[in-house]
Order: structure tokens, then sequence, then C-alpha cells
């Protein structure tokens, strides 16, 4: 019964992860030795400190930006449960049915002046010329901007069902002990649903280290070259891609695996998101 | 003093009065509702945007207001011009993407309910292990293994198949996670006990039992495994070459780096696909994904992580 995943799991879970190991210790044209050399090869990569700056950047803005704007929405979502909620988590779950290219197209018309259903907003900030915007230093901000659009409406929409299972004798006692409804959010509704909230901080986090698509289709289309090797992934592509250097793709791919399993582990056992799954840290 | 009732919502709690205070509980309320409208305004102001784009020609696109409405007229000729592109690859790419992800769905959600059961009724060896080795897969995202996967695909000869797509794609943790959960808590362990004493294997008391109970989670499965399938776009970039192999989500950012319609740099300057041609296959990818999340929104209300966790 359990067998058909389990093939799955060993096949398209494990295995690549070994196979992968074994290929990043295979010999490179620069480290015709093969072994752990090839890691240090990675990081000397003239690319892979920028590529691994523009990802530290984009997560020291996309995970808090996550975070407080979704728990801030679900929260006054949470106050409004009349005939305007449905609709409302209905809009808000819009924009995560556009993703991938849809994203791209939809965001560089969104930030063209010339074009944008926001361009007196764009006006007004004194930008007139797309590459104002869409210009090397800048990148960061519009895929935090871009990924945070996809992201952040579901994140709301399930943060508020959270926010549904807590029950409603605790906040029936909060009101009638004189508590208004900010004290009542911030005291009580979010330290109630904060370990759903750091699940989802590690999955945000987990899966902005990956960021590709936005900067690689950017790069690929609309301003030719502008994010290549952007990020660490692009990079690992590339590797693999561009360079057939598939042993120092491997090792990369590896390297940010390692980071995404320690933060799996981190949130299994010193969380207390799966306390009472049998797993946990507490049972 | 102001006394105002809050309706009950279907879905939603039960309220009872709420009493606000005076002149700062009213814009305190204000401010609410602003920001509630605001962020829904800006949800849904792309996606207006999105709906009425191919109405237009190109010129029409890049000289009218954003939200001026071209006519229904155009709407045919940009699909024409999409057909004419390789033969109507497009066709190949929509027939892909329901095939792939028809697949992927039914795979995935059939091996995470057995595998969700077998974790939580029966006697399964090394079961804490392969929990937590699941729950790691779990929260690792499917970008992370798309370069391990790919030298694994091309070691097995399967690159460039639609089935390693498929498969691939099937791997499916978080289902198990959730399947798990719900067989360990929604219904009583008592009943499967139950049952074997009756002298039901596994597989009866699995078919008989469990499963009609489950019809609540089939469909939380089926969402989430339909919506990281259907836009699916990494996975398949990697492991897929031939164009006719492509799925939309690929398709579409094939035509982004080929034409000139973003990037007049780009590709063959005589060709059909402009802005409108994109804007319309964008929305071939993104209705069937929004029609799929209203249906569903239901489901989501109940809570994902709190329905599912909670014990």
């Amino acid at each position: 019964m359990f067998a058909p995943y389990l093939i799955l799991l060993a096949l398209f879970g494990v295995w690549p992860i070994v196979q992968a190991g074994l290929v990043s210790l295979e010999p490179t044209v620069i480290n015709p030795a093969g072994g752990a050399q090839n890691f240090a090869d990675v990081v000397a990569d003239v690319r892979f400190v920028p590529a691994a700056l523009n990802v530290v950047v984009f997560l020291v803005m996309y995970v808090p930006a996550m975070l407080i704007v979704v728990s801030l929405m679900s929260l006054l979502l949470d106050t409004v449960q009349g005939r305007w909620n449905l609709p409302l988590r209905l809009a808000y779950i819009v924009p995560a049915s556009m993703t991938g290219a849809t994203a791209v197209l939809i965001w560089y018309f969104m930030l063209e002046p010339s074009l944008s259903p926001y361009q007196d907003a764009l006006h007004a900030l004194g930008i007139t010329q797309g590459n104002q915007i869409w210009r090397q230093g800048g990148l960061a901000w519009i895929f935090v901007a871009m990924a945070f659009f996809v992201g952040a409406g579901n994140w709301i929409v399930v943060q508020y069902g959270s926010l549904q299972s807590i029950s409603d004798d605790i906040l029936e006692a909060a009101r009638i002990d004189g508590a208004n409804s900010w004290q009542i959010a911030w005291r009580i509704k979010l330290p109630l649903i904060r370990k759903y909230l750091v699940y989802m901080g590690i999955l945000v986090f987990a899966a902005g280290l990956q960021v590709f698509v936005e900067p690689q289709l950017i790069s690929g289309s609309v301003y030719t070259g502008i994010a290549t090797d952007w990020s660490l992934n692009q990079l690992s592509y590339d590797l693999a891609f561009q360079s057939n250097n598939l042993a120092d793709s491997a090792a990369l791919s590896l390297m940010l695996l390692v980071v995404c399993i320690v933060a799996a582990i981190v949130v299994i056992f010193r969380s207390d998101f799966f306390e009472g799954t049998g797993v946990g840290s507490k049972k | 003093m102001t006394t105002e009732t809050i309706t009950t919502a279907s879905s939603g709690r039960a309220h009872g009065v709420v009493r606000t205070r005076g002149f700062g509980a009213i814009t305190g309320r204000t401010v609410v509702w602003i920001v509630l409208a605001v962020f829904g305004i800006l949800s849904v102001v792309p996606m207006i945007w999105l709906i009425l784009a191919p109405s237009k020609t190109a010129k029409q696109l890049n000289g009218d207001a954003p939200f001026s409405f071209g006519s229904f007229a155009q709407y045919g000729v940009a699909w024409n011009n999409l057909l004419s592109q390789n033969n109507g690859v497009i066709l190949n790419w929509m027939g892909n993407s329901v095939v792939y992800t028809a697949s992927i769905v039914v795979i995935s959600c059939l091996t995470a309910v057995l595998a969700g059961y077998a974790l939580a009724a029966t006697a399964l060896p090394f079961k804490r292990a392969l929990l937590i080795i699941t729950l790691v897969a779990m929260i690792i995202p499917p970008v992370a293994l798309v370069v391990p996967l790919f030298v694994e695909i091309s070691a097995i000869g399967l690159y460039d198949n639609p089935i390693s797509v498929i498969l691939t794609s099937s791997f499916y943790p978080f289902g198990v996670f959730l399947a798990y959960i719900y067989f360990s808590t929604s219904i009583p362990t008592e009943l499967y006990e139950a049952a074997k004493v009756d002298g039901a294997g596994e597989f009866t008391t699995f078919f008989r039992i469990a499963l009609p109970l489950s019809r609540g989670l089939f469909g939380m499965l089926a969402f989430f495994s339909f919506s990281a399938a259907w836009v699916n776009y990494f996975l398949p970039y990697v492991l897929l070459q031939s164009q006719e192999n492509f799925n939309l989500s690929l398709g579409l950012g094939f035509l982004f780096t080929s034409s000139p319609a973003l990037n007049p740099q780009n590709g063959a300057q005589q060709s059909l696909i402009g802005r409108p041609e994109i804007a319309l296959a964008s929305l071939f990818l993104a209705i069937p994904i929004l029609i799929v999340f209203i249906a569903s929104s239901r489901l989501l209300v109940r809570g994902v992580l709190a329905g599912a966790v909670k014990s």
C-alpha cells in the first residue's frame, strides 16, 4: 500500500540527491582530479558571490514582507465576517493564477510607464522610461514584487483559514474581559497562529532561496541579459546547460539543497508545528 | 455609541454582537475596510488588464487607455495568429498541459492517499523514519531537485520524454502528509480496528472504510496537485527539449523568448506573435487555474494548515 509512493520517493526524492552527490565529485575541465575541490571551484566562480548576494537581498526583503503582510491581511480579513468576506478572499487569490511567464508579462506592462494602468503613479515617482526601473541595481525589488504578488494571496487565504480554527470561547472570553479588536488580534490570535506563520516562513524562505523563473524569463525575453546568472539557481542551470559542467552544477545544487534540508529539520524538530503528528519535538 | 451586528458568514465562525466605541472605532473600521478593498483591487487589476488585452491590436494596446476594450473580433484574430505559429503547436501545448496535469493529479493523489493511509492505520516498518523523510521532502521546494533530477533522467534515457515530467511531478510528499493527518485524526482509528477484528484485510479496510470517508481529502489533494502541475515551468523546462512536448506554461515562455513581442531584437521580425497574442496565451494558462481556485475556495477556508495539524 505504501509501495507506489515509496517507489516515487526513492526514485525522485532520494536517488537524484545520491546521484547528484556522485556527479558532483566527477572531474571537470578546471579540476581534472574531481572530488570535493569542485565545491570550492563553484564558490570561487566569479558569478557565485554576486548571485549569492542577490539571493540574500531578495530573501531579506521577500520573507519579512510575506510574513508581515500575510499576517496583517489575514487578521484584518478575520475581523470582517460579513458578506464581503468571500469576495475579498476570491480577489486575493486571483494573482496566484498568474505565475511564471504570465507574471513576467503582467509586470512588464505594469511597470512600463507608457503602457501601465499605474502610469500616473509611475510618473509621479519621476519614472518616465522603462529602463529607469529595469536596471541592474533595482532588479531585486522587481523580483520580490513579482514573487510576492503570486504568493501572498494564497497564503492570506490559508492563514485566514488557520484563524478560523481558533475557538470562539477564547475570543468570547477576551471580549468579555474588555479586550478590543486590536488587543485580541495582537495578544490572542497572532500567538495562536504563530506556528503556522513559522511554517510558512520556512517554506517561503526555501522557495525564495531557489528563485529562478522570474530572472530567467526577464533575462531571456524583455531585457536580454539583464539578469543572467542573477540567482544561484540560474548559475547552477547555466553551469549545466551553457558550460556543460554538470559536476559543478550538481555541487551548487547540493549546497542549496543542504540549506533547505537544514531549514526543514529545524521546522520539524525545533518548532511545534508538527506537534501531535508523532515526529515533532514535543509529543 | 454605535452598535453593529455582524452577520455570520456561512463558513465562518459564529459571531455575536460586536460593540464598537465612539468615533475612534468607526475610523478604525473604515481604515480596515480601505486596506482590505485596496488590496483586493490591486489583486484584481492585472487580471482585468489581461482579459482586456487580447481584444486590442498591438497598436491599440500601446496607444489606448490600459482598460479600454477593443473588439471581440480581435480575440479571434489573436487566436488565429497563435494557431499560425508552427502549424498550431499551441494546440499541442494545451493538449499536453491537460494530459500531463491529469496524469500527475491522478498518480500523485492515489499514491499519496494509499501512503497516508498506510502510515496512519497499518503496521509499517520504519514508520517514523519514513514520516520524517516525507516531511523533509515536503518542505524542500521542488525546484531544488531540478538539476539532480535532470542528471538522473538523462542517465536513464528519459530526457525529452513526457513520462519523465509526469513521473517526477507525481512525487507528492505534501499530499502524503495531508492524507496521513486526515486518516489519523479525522477518522477514528477504532473504525479500522473494528473492521480488522471482523476479518477484513488491509486492502478491504482501505477500500470499504477509509476511501468512502475521504472525499473531502481527495478534493484538497487534487487542488494542490493541480495548482502545482498546471503551471509547472522549471522542471519541464529542464527535462523537455522538443517544442511539441512542451506544456502551455513552457510554450508561453518559448513565445516570450522567440518572438519580437516584448523585445524587438528577438526572433523573426515578421512573426505574427505580438503582445495581444502573448496575452491571449497567458489567459489560457491563467483562466483554468483561476476557475479551480474559485471553485475550491470553500475547501481552503476550512484551514489547510490548521485543519491538517490540529490534533
